[in-house]
């Protein structure tokens, strides 16, 4: 008897039709995977499993009984747990107030402190978890608080478990550390759906896949024998597509950017320890590493958002300091990491967005006056030049899509011809031909000679850009090397504090 | 020497009563999630509905029951605004800040005929007299209203229900991350709710006192933003109950002075300045790093 | 959240500003009713009494003045996310410099010194204005409560001054008069109306001007709507945080000079019924649009020159105008409520329904 069916799911949203009569299901104790794009339609469908959202059409039945499941509580009442994308964790409470919370041992009108720690410590044993249910969750690693989120549907009796892009914040050791996991798990009979759009960890893991595009299953519980990752990918865009758009450098030209010794601490902790990198003209230099170990700062440090304790900073020969305008002046090009809250004025025409930064250019300010007529037939050449598909360029930035506001900061920025480009996570959030496109104009850029260094959390889009690829863990660079000379499985091991090697120093 | 002492802080301690069951009331409203910057228009409803409780009633029990649904009846509208209503809790609070002095400016001359203040009314008059034989203690306590108790009783109870309780857990955890309360199966809603209620009916209370306790009627804007300043003690305990004891007791300190240093011939717009005087610096040096819970102003449907 | 805005961006915002406006009407029409008085009766009289002829347009103008300043001052913190509840004090104290600069004479011809007095009171409420943005920037204070404290702050401190150094002659407690040059002229002979009117839609004329087309109203807008994409973008959001609350103080200061040189003729103590927070309802009406604004302040100018004279003939006391003001206040900051309100947001019965078959 299948755990999970779900037959002919429908679900509309005002202008998309985001599940378009769908059915799938998971065998009891299999781990199912569950592939698509972004906006495929794989988010909706098990938001609709987990009750986060009601189904226009459909029926839905667990463990062969039909249900109707209008809420989470429902969801969990039927032994249905999620393990979200963006973990659902108070980061000042403990692990065990995150476990416990709707669901506490009483002892008369308080909560059964004592008892909640004890059955939470031994949980965490029985599946060898390796966390401290005493900690507060802001103490604990991506890949811990990830634990937490898993021992939380588990404490609650989920026997269905619902693991929405388990490996997108992940180094390769911790992905591993997570499908150990996964199979004790299916050992205990329990049943996992695994939404990814990572092919190779959909070969590594799961029993069944089942693929979405536009809404529509496309392959529904296909048993994995020989199918290999381009046949997934072409499941995936319908299309064949270029997984490896790399190609030869030949232009690369002499040391331009330079960094040298920085350093920043931040309330009495030093996040930046000392980071040397050397960019040549026509390069891409990938910065791997897992979140939170420093790249966020190194960001804004090397824009100037904020300033570096020590440390210098030269184009060519000129040192550069200042704030955030100052880099801007010095054609220093940022593509922040998240568009929609550093990037973008959502709420400000995509006219205004081209120019943020840009604004007090003499084309577009005379004596503090905006000068309108430039900026409108600027705009309308870049909306063109960059493919921004929109009526026209007084319209909202809150009203393109995901890629396509990607695509306005990319345009604002490779318009003003910058010669060091700092780019930030470019295609995270966008589908799969915006990352095409972006990626193309990235090399683009590099083979007209620009300085870029690229920080990604992505391994894949860092392995596949880059020239040389440096390593940052711990607020240092580990490592750095030709990007030829690279394997995932090293490079893993550097991004989690495994032995230093090859480390260039920097003169 | 020693009376003046104690009769300063006798006067504290009845001028703390308000404004820590407001500050108390604006906690409950913060940890779940939502802005307390309504608290003034709370206060004063629950001081006017009092009166006119009291003074159709006869009671002053009756006046203080009043008090404490009228401020619940702006605590509602708050959390409406808010939460159904998706407005921007800074402004939803300001516009009935506004709304409760204009309605009870208005409700008073219609009623009273008087814009200035409400005619006298029955006011509650329970103070701690048995304590009155106790030295310097009893100059200080016997002449404090029960309500103080109250407040003293409220605020460690509240302790307990934030941080002990499966509710405060829950309450706390709507506050920080609705998102993930509302996966876990709270209804964050209804959680929203009974924090803006319980903030509307401890600042009700905090009016009731200020009318028909401390006084024996309605003043016009008596509320006198002490909802503004709650906010300030509020963020100064670090929304912990029994912090907001000791911070009220300070702020109310700054009352107490204020109203003695008056006896000795300053100008009394000088000295009134004081306590606003005091909320501007504390707000300025005493709280950069206090961070309210991460999710106030979010919802989980977002 | 951003879908949640789109739709919302449908109700247009004019839409959203008449019907609130209608609504509170409405509501006033109520408290009539319980107050056992006719609304079209009252509604008529203060039609009457606020456009009924020349002599009441120009009380209608008079009482509109303050509300335009008051109702931009408010307008300009908010577009930097600042709400300045501190229009009321920030007025205050260029009511109060420009007095003492009115009141002294000076060797300058009238019409330098009435620029003077006005000049000094814009940088007065200016520079009230600013330490709000100061303590926004460099502590973090929440301005709502460090404005709200520092109107306490101001308007004692005036009232001390009035009561005691400054204190004319007499049992009011107001300062000495202005010198007759230095007060605005009247526009039309016979009539209280001054040019104080004419500066106030200059000050819209300019903020539009300043917001629209200018690097700082570029500024102001990206700040406001997303600070850290501003910050991201080399904007200094402190600074432009700070110079619009320079700004916003001033037009407050304004608004205080221009009233002690056209109406009050010196300092009163109190002689502001709330301006500063019947700013916060003009700029609601308005929709934060300049223009707006003056139509909005003429608006509740017109209402409350009528309910005083409503007042006059019957006991309807002036107060319900507050009340009318509050609930737009709150109405325009709830289009969700106003379209549940107006029907516009019932949905069809089910989404894909016509593709059942």
């Amino acid at each position: 008897m299948n755990s999970v069916e779900m037959i002919d799911i429908v679900k509309q949203y005002p202008l998309v039709r985001a599940v378009d009569h769908v059915s799938f299901s998971l065998g009891q104790g299999e781990i199912h995977s569950l592939l698509g794009e972004n906006g495929a339609g794989k988010s909706t469908l098990m938001k609709i499993l987990y009750g986060m959202t009601v189904p226009d059409e459909g029926e839905i039945r667990v463990n062969g009984e039909p249900v109707k499941i209008k809420s989470p509580k429902d969801a969990i009442r039927l032994g249905i747990g999620m393990v979200h994308q963006h973990f659902m964790l108070s980061p000042v409470m403990s692990v065990t107030e995150n476990i416990i919370v709707n669901h506490e041992p009483r002892k008369g009108w308080l909560i059964d402190e004592k008892k909640a720690e004890q059955e939470i410590q031994a949980l965490i044993d029985r599946f060898h978890f390796n966390i401290n249910a005493k900690a507060k969750v802001q103490e604990l690693s991506v890949g811990e608080q990830q634990r937490v989120e898993i021992l939380k549907a588990i404490y609650r009796g989920a026997n269905i478990l619902i693991l929405d892009e388990p490996t997108a914040v992940l180094t390769p050791q911790e992905v591993e550390e997570l499908f150990v996991i996964m199979r004790n798990l299916k050992k205990d009979n329990k049943s996992i759906i695994i939404i990814t759009h990572k092919l190779k960890e959909t070969l590594a893991i799961a029993d069944r896949i089942s693929v979405l595009r536009d809404g529509k299953m496309v392959e529904s519980g296909l048993p994995l024998g020989n199918v290999t990752t381009s046949d997934l990918a072409k499941m995936m865009v319908g299309r064949d597509v270029e997984l490896n758009v790399r190609r030869e450098n030949t232009n690369m030209g002499e040391e331009f950017f330079r960094i040298q010794d920085l350093q920043l601490s931040e309330r009495g902790v030093q996040v930046l320890k000392g980071i040397s990198l050397s960019i040549r003209k026509g390069e891409i230099l990938g910065v791997a590493g897992i979140e939170g170990n420093g790249q966020t700062e190194l960001i804004e440090v090397l824009t100037g958002l904020r300033k570096a304790d020590s440390g210098t900073m030269t184009m060519g020969t000129e040192a550069i300091r200042g704030d955030a305008h100052a880099f801007l002046k010095h054609k220093i090009g940022h593509i922040p990491e998240d568009r929609l809250s550093r990037g973008l004025v959502a709420e400000m025409s995509i006219e205004d967005n081209l120019i943020l930064g840009y604004h007090d250019e003499p084309q577009f300010l005379k004596q503090g006056l905006l000068q309108k007529k430039n900026i409108q037939s600027y705009a309308e050449e870049a909306v063109g030049e960059y493919m921004i598909k929109t009526p026209n360029a007084r319209e909202l930035v809150s009203s393109l899509s995901g890629g396509n506001q990607q695509k306005v900061v990319i345009a604002r920025v490779f318009k003003q011809n910058p010669d060091v480009l700092i780019v930030a996570q470019p295609t995270r959030g966008v589908d799969v031909g915006a990352m095409e496109y972006i990626h193309h104009q990235l090399l683009r850029l590099r083979d007209e000679g620009k300085a870029i260094l690229l920080i990604s959390a992505d391994l894949d889009e860092v392995r596949s850009l880059s020239d040389r690829i440096a390593v940052i863990y711990d607020g240092r660079i580990v490592s750095v090397q030709q990007a030829e000379d690279t394997d995932e499985l090293s490079l893993g091991l550097l991004m989690t504090g495994g032995k230093e090697e090859h480390h260039e120093q920097a003169v | 020497m020693l009376n003046n002492i104690t009769g300063i802080l006798s006067t504290m301690f009845s001028m703390s009563i308000p404004l820590i069951l407001a500050a108390l009331g604006g906690v409950y409203s913060v940890r779940s999630g939502i802005m307390a910057l309504g608290l003034e228009s709370m206060i004063l409803t629950g001081a006017f509905t009092a009166a006119v409780g009291s003074f159709y009633s006869g009671s002053a029990w009756i006046g203080l029951l009043c008090g404490i649904l009228g401020g619940m009846i702006f605590g509602l509208c708050h959390g409406l605004l808010c939460i159904r209503y998706k407005v921007n809790q800074v402004i939803s609070g300001i516009g009935l800040n506004l709304l409760a002095t204009a309605a009870s400016t208005l409700l008073m001359q219609i009623i009273w005929g008087n814009k200035g203040n409400s005619e006298a009314v029955a006011s509650v008059n329970t103070k701690l007299t048995f304590l009155k034989d106790i030295p310097v203690l009893g100059d200080i306590f016997s002449r404090q209203s029960v309500l103080l108790i109250f407040t003293i009783l409220v605020c460690i109870a509240s302790w307990f229900i934030l941080f002990k309780t499966p509710f405060g857990l829950r309450l706390r955890m709507v506050g920080e991350n609705p998102k993930a309360a509302s996966s876990m199966g709270i209804p964050v809603r209804r959680m929203k709710y009974i924090g803006v209620l319980v903030c509307g009916a401890l600042a009700g209370l905090a009016g009731a006192y200020l009318s028909i306790d401390s006084l024996n009627m309605f003043v016009r804007d008596m509320s006198a933003s002490r909802g503004y300043i709650a906010i300030a003690i509020a963020i100064l305990s670090r929304y912990n109950p029994l912090n907001v004891l000791l911070c009220g007791s300070l702020f109310a300190l700054c009352d107490a002075v204020q109203i003695y240093v008056q006896g000795y011939g300053i100008p009394s717009q000088l000295v009134q300045m004081i306590p606003y005087i005091v909320t501007l610096l504390v707000l300025a040096f005493g709280v950069k790093n206090i961070q309210p819970p991460a999710g106030v102003g979010k919802y989980e449907d977002e | 959240m951003s879908k949640l805005s789109n739709r919302l961006m449908k109700t247009s915002p004019i839409v959203i500003s008449l019907v609130s406006f209608v609504l509170a009407i409405l509501v006033s029409c109520v408290i009539m009713l319980l107050c056992g008085y006719d609304p079209i009766f009252a509604y008529s009289v203060i039609i009457e009494g606020s456009l009924g002829s020349v002599r009441s347009l120009t009380n209608t103008l008079i009482q509109a003045t303050p509300l335009i300043f008051t109702g931009l001052a408010f307008m300009v913190g908010k577009k930097a996310t600042l709400i300045n509840l501190g229009v009321e004090g920030q007025m205050y104290t260029g009511a109060m410099v420009a007095a003492l600069v009115g009141m002294t004479p000076l060797p300058l011809p009238g019409i330098l010194h009435l620029f003077l007095a006005l000049v000094c009171g814009v940088i007065g409420g200016g520079l009230a204005g600013a330490l709000i943005g100061f303590l926004k920037v460099r502590f973090g204070s929440n301005e709502v409560i460090t404005t709200t404290m520092t109107n306490f702050i101001i308007i004692n401190f005036c009232d001390y001054l009035v009561n005691y150094p400054l204190k004319a002659e007499g049992a009011v407690a107001q300062t000495n008069k202005i010198v007759d040059g230095a007060l605005l002229g009247k526009m039309i002979p016979g009539y209280q109306l001054t040019w104080a009117i004419v500066i106030a839609v200059l000050a819209a004329l300019i903020v539009k001007f300043v917001l629209e087309k200018t690097r700082f109203g570029y500024e102001v807008r990206a700040v406001g709507l997303n600070m850290k994409a501003a910050e991201t973008a080399g904007i200094k959001v402190g600074g432009v945080m700070m110079k619009a609350m320079l700004f916003s103080g001033a037009l407050a200061g304004l608004c205080g000079a221009v009233h002690v040189t056209s109406v009050g003729k010196r300092f009163i103590s109190g002689f502001s019924p709330g301006y500063g927070f019947s700013g916060i309802s003009v700029a609601a009406l308005a929709s934060d649009s300049p223009l707006g604004i003056i139509l909005a302040g003429i608006i509740f100018g017109a209402l409350k020159t009528g309910a005083m004279y409503l007042n006059m003939m019957s006991q309807i006391p002036t107060e319900f105008v507050s009340v009318i003001q509050a609930l737009v206040v709150i109405f325009v900051s709830a289009p969700l409520l106003i379209r549940a309100l107006i029907g516009a947001d019932r949905k069809p019965k089910k989404g894909g329904r016509s593709h059942a078959e």
